[in-house]
């Protein structure tokens, strides 16, 4: 096993994590804030890239049309996820968290349909678009510069939500209600206001992550549930609700299923699931997260 | 205490009319319904096992397994491997994977039994999702994606009438055996652990060994739920694993009532004959299950049943302003539904 085999699965593993990363951050972020646990993040993101590939088709650009047609679906989910949060979930709160799990796990029986009734059940794609076409040569490997764009981007959006969570007056308030909700209310700061913009934030999050998402593969149903426990898988590894841990989950659980591909790719997504397990079982709060209560 | 035992038993024959009610119901069944309704009135018996093997963790213990899927869908693979690989004993081969899934549920149990609330939905959820790549990926073993054909049960129990006949005993059977579970002390030290876990320790109560009791008896009846589906449908996929399958009993159980015996077998019933009923209209099943599921968290907390019964107290009490039953147990039918 010489040394750019094993970087360029490390690569491979990276892509993967930021890719994780972006769907990962937006279910954390509301997790923090509103501790509720949205079962329906994936399929926010399913959705996202079925109108993506919608308004891609409409606008007859190859490659300019997939970053606006990214930009309109993920500020599309960003309505959607207004009216979940307003209709839905600002009406569930004061309720246990079983119910509160199992009202967004309906929203994932209804968003399937609705997808299904939209697009039909068959497998859609996206070019990839320019620049981002071709390969770069990573000592000698192909490596998808798509990838590329894919990594920058989960970057850029660390680089946002570390601004926003920890140099913003919002940030404070963020911070503050994850860990004592009542005294932010006692402070007069309007915590239903709150948790609505930081539900409409984790759904732009989720949209546009399924946008960039649908050239990385096929666009189709069953991505929803697929993509929902990996990132649970990242969230608890990390500790839900912390920015770091997500980052440190999503390298974690990256870098596991492109190695695990390796050694043996039948039982590459179980070896997460190991890992997972392991650091449940260990510090069911997770790596980066404090105990409940 | 003499006579009070025969008051006690009127009063059990008062309560349960509708129970004998509904077993005649399913006795004459075969002979009233199409063989396709009387195949949907078999899953649902089965299924309402898995919901009721979910619901002694989620309604009585109060923690929401995300995994029973796995425990089902091991037995059943369990099954139809002895039967159609090495052509094994029918009999002995449901006792196997009954058997192999209560393992299952030891050895995942000893983790998951330790962590409470969210933390204890999402590692169940884990150790599903692990058990069901194993299976999913090993093709070899498994067959993998193709599952496995030809699980027939032996020359008695080959025709529907005769499966169904089977299927309704042993759910009766096991009904019963779950409701001296649930109404033993073994059950009620678990209900206290739901209201209070602190204070049950505090009486010197180990949580850790009845929750995990619990949890290998609640997979155990998974697993009896699975090795009777197997044969029923003459074949397993991979698919009877995977985590969306054990929201099924979640489902039911949040539509039926958690809180009720009765509950979750009731959602479960509503959810399979809709799903029957509802495919000769419309592909949209899902968004209706998720429509309704919404109604009922929204409107009828605790549950269609759970709800019923609530308002029929309400109006009992109105009308005689008798106290409620007598029996100790009887709060269960009492206790205003709340999660």
């Amino acid at each position: 096993m010489s040394f750019d085999v094993l970087f360029n699965q490390f690569m491979s593993g990276i892509a993967r994590a930021a890719l994780l990363f972006l769907v990962a951050s937006g279910l954390s972020l509301t997790f923090g804030v509103l501790r509720v646990l949205n079962f329906a993040h994936g399929s926010l993101y399913m959705l996202g890239a079925f109108l993506t590939y919608s308004i891609w088709k409409f606008l007859l650009m190859p490659s300019l049309g997939f970053y606006m047609a990214t930009l309109l679906a993920s500020l599309i989910m960003a309505g959607i996820g207004l009216l979940i949060e307003f209709f839905l979930l600002r009406r569930i709160y004061s309720r246990g968290w079983p119910e509160q799990l199992l009202a967004t796990y309906a929203l994932i029986l209804i968003i399937t349909d609705i997808v299904k009734w939209g697009w039909g059940g068959e497998f859609l794609s996206i070019p990839r678009p320019e620049p981002f076409t071709g390969a770069v040569s990573l000592f000698g490997f192909p490596f998808p510069s798509y990838n590329f764009f894919i990594i920058l981007l989960g970057l850029a959006l660390v680089v946002f939500l570390w601004w926003l969570v920890y140099k913003t007056r919002l940030g404070d308030i963020i911070r503050a209600a994850a860990s004592d909700r009542e005294m932010v209310s006692a402070l007069g700061i309007p915590i239903p206001w709150l948790f609505t913009w930081i539900f409409v934030l984790g759904a732009f999050i989720a949209g546009m992550s399924g946008a960039v998402a649908a050239p990385f593969g096929a666009i189709r149903l069953g991505m929803d549930v697929e993509i929902i426990i990996e990132c649970f898988a990242v969230v608890v590894i990390g500790g839900m609700g912390s920015l770091p841990g997500t980052l440190l989950g999503a390298f974690i659980i990256g870098e596991v299923y492109s190695f695990g591909i390796m050694f043996k790719p039948e039982l590459a997504l179980a070896f997460i699931f190991i890992v997972m397990a392991i650091v449940l079982i260990i510090r069911p709060w997770g790596i980066f997260g404090r105990p409940e209560r | 205490m003499e006579t009070n035992h025969t008051e006690e038993k009127s009063s059990l024959i008062k309560r349960f009319w509708w129970l004998a009610l509904l077993l005649i119901a399913a006795v004459v069944a075969p002979f009233v319904i199409s063989e396709f309704y009387l195949a949907i009135f078999g899953e649902a018996l089965i299924m309402s096992l898995l919901a009721l093997s979910f619901n002694l963790l989620f309604g009585y213990m109060g923690q929401l397994s995300f995994g029973q899927a796995a425990f089902y869908g091991i037995s059943g693979y369990t099954v139809a491997m002895l039967i159609t690989k090495v052509h094994f004993n029918f009999w002995l081969s449901i006792a196997a994977g009954i058997i192999v899934a209560a393992f299952l549920g030891l050895i995942i149990g000893i983790f998951c039994v330790r962590l409470r609330g969210i933390y204890f939905s999402i590692l169940t959820i884990a150790f599903g999702q692990l058990i069901y790549f194993v299976v999913y990926k090993w093709h070899d073993f498994t067959g993998g994606d193709d599952g496995i054909q030809g699980v027939y049960p032996p020359e008695l129990l080959n025709s529907p009438v005769n499966y169904y006949f089977f299927i309704l005993i042993v759910f009766i059977l096991s009904a019963f055996l779950m409701w001296r579970i649930v109404n033993s002390p073994f059950g009620i030290t678990l209900k206290s652990m739901r209201e209070n876990s602190e204070r049950t320790e505090f009486l010197g109560i180990s949580i850790f060994r009845y929750q995990l009791l619990a949890f290998i008896i609640a997979a155990a009846f998974a697993g009896l739920a699975g090795a009777l589906w197997a044969p029923f449908y003459r074949s397993m996929a991979p698919s009877a694993l995977f985590w969306v399958k054990s929201a099924e009993p979640v489902n039911a159980a949040i539509l039926g009532g958690p809180f009720l015996f009765f509950g979750p077998i009731f959602g479960m019933f509503i959810m399979t004959f809709f799903h029957a009923w509802v495919l000769a209209y419309t592909v949209f099943w899902a968004f209706i299950m998720g429509v309704l599921i919404l109604v009922v968290i929204f409107f009828l907390p605790g549950g269609m049943l759970g709800f019923a019964q609530g308002k029929l107290n309400d109006r009992r009490e109105n009308k005689n302003l008798r106290a409620e039953d007598q029996s100790p147990i009887g709060d269960k039918n009492t206790k205003t539904p709340t999660f």
